[in-house]
């Protein structure tokens, strides 16, 4: 029964990272892309650690361990990522329409 | 249309140099005879599970002490070639580092204490299972870059660095040395008692080993890092 479920957690993960490959292909700039990949993978290596879990039951320490550290790191990465995407200009793609860290940049625009 | 007709020609391609690559493929049914003779070797002989540390740290650690030795000089000659540069770019004031955003500096607040730990894990796990020194050095590293990225403006003791780098040094040399007295040869284990097989505490001096190396490469490539640096 745990490796039912568990297979059924590691298909799912799968799935997900199926989802953020497309997005990277399918999406029309660097911004989504990146959204596409990040959030896909976070919770498709989520769901895959967890299977596995269902798999080893020793391992459960180590691969929450594990979810943690990616949950911590995916996201700011990409935020990282995005954020020098912007700072060096990359176009956004035609159908954007809101620009939300410009609006957030006014106050120190001397600087940048 | 021809451009996507040559994509999936190509995919094909590969896809049938992979699959003969594949089909012939046959396991190695033993052990070459060397291979054999270390796998035997190294748990008997020296205590250690991981047969790969083992290896690394007794029979060839002389060659891991010239590695360390090659890192060392890369370390001096990536400062040398950047200390010319760096007060060539002082002078404009555009090349000072931007702050890096909050976000940044609340994740490497959480994250360096969390690899630092997994670094001392990969250290002292070397004898056991998949990991030591050069591994767990280069982890430690990593999280001086990520202390670095989230505060730019951050000075590293670099003379702290280099003392605690060298006082490794000379001690992994000493491990040595004891070893060319109380035991068989230069850098042998067994100096310390091999303890009970798969011990936290086992295999004799390569744990040991393994925390100096781990430091010394861990100060090695932080101050390579920090070298490169604008």
């Amino acid at each position: 029964m745990a490796e039912v479920i568990g297979s059924i957690l590691i298909l799912l993960g799968a799935l997900f990272h199926f989802s953020a490959g497309l997005g990277m292909l399918r999406m029309p700039d660097a911004y989504t892309r990146m959204q596409a990949g990040t959030k896909a993978s976070t919770l498709g290596n989520t769901l895959i650690l967890a299977g596995l879990a269902f798999y080893h039951p020793g391992w459960t320490l180590k691969l929450i361990i594990l979810i943690y550290f990616v949950l911590m790191t995916n996201p700011v990465s990409s935020h990282v990522l995005a954020r020098a995407a912007y700072r060096i200009r990359i176009p956004m793609a035609r159908e954007t329409t809101v620009d939300a860290l410009r609006d957030a940049r006014k106050p120190w625009r001397g600087s940048a | 249309m021809i451009r996507r007709a040559s994509i999936t020609v190509a995919v094909i391609l590969f896809g049938l140099v992979f699959a003969s690559l594949a089909a012939n493929h046959v396991g190695h049914q033993s052990l070459p005879p060397l291979a054999k003779r270390y796998v035997e070797l190294v748990p008997q002989d020296l205590g250690a599970p991981n047969v790969i540390t083992g290896i690394l740290l007794t029979y060839r650690a002389f060659d891991t002490l010239g590695e360390v030795a090659v890192l060392f000089m890369v370390a001096a000659g990536v400062g040398l070639v950047l200390k010319t540069r760096k007060r060539r770019s002082k002078k404009s004031p555009e090349t000072q580092p931007r702050q890096a955003s909050e976000i940044v500096q609340t994740g490497a607040q959480i994250l360096v204490p969390l690899i630092a730990i997994f670094a001392a894990y990969i250290i002292m796990n070397g004898h056991l299972s998949a990991g030591g020194g050069f591994q767990g050095g280069a982890v430690i590293a990593s999280s001086v870059l990520l202390l670095l990225l989230a505060d730019p403006q951050q000075r590293l003791d670099l003379d702290f660095l280099s003392s605690t780098e060298s006082i490794a040094g000379v001690l992994f040399v000493l491990v040595g040395v004891a070893g060319l007295i109380l035991a068989d040869g230069f850098l042998d284990n067994r100096v310390l008692p091999l303890g009970e097989f798969g011990a936290f505490f086992s295999a004799g001096a390569i744990p040991l080993l393994s925390v100096l190396l781990g430091v010394k490469v861990g100060c090695e490539l932080s101050v390579i890092i920090d070298r490169f640096r604008a």
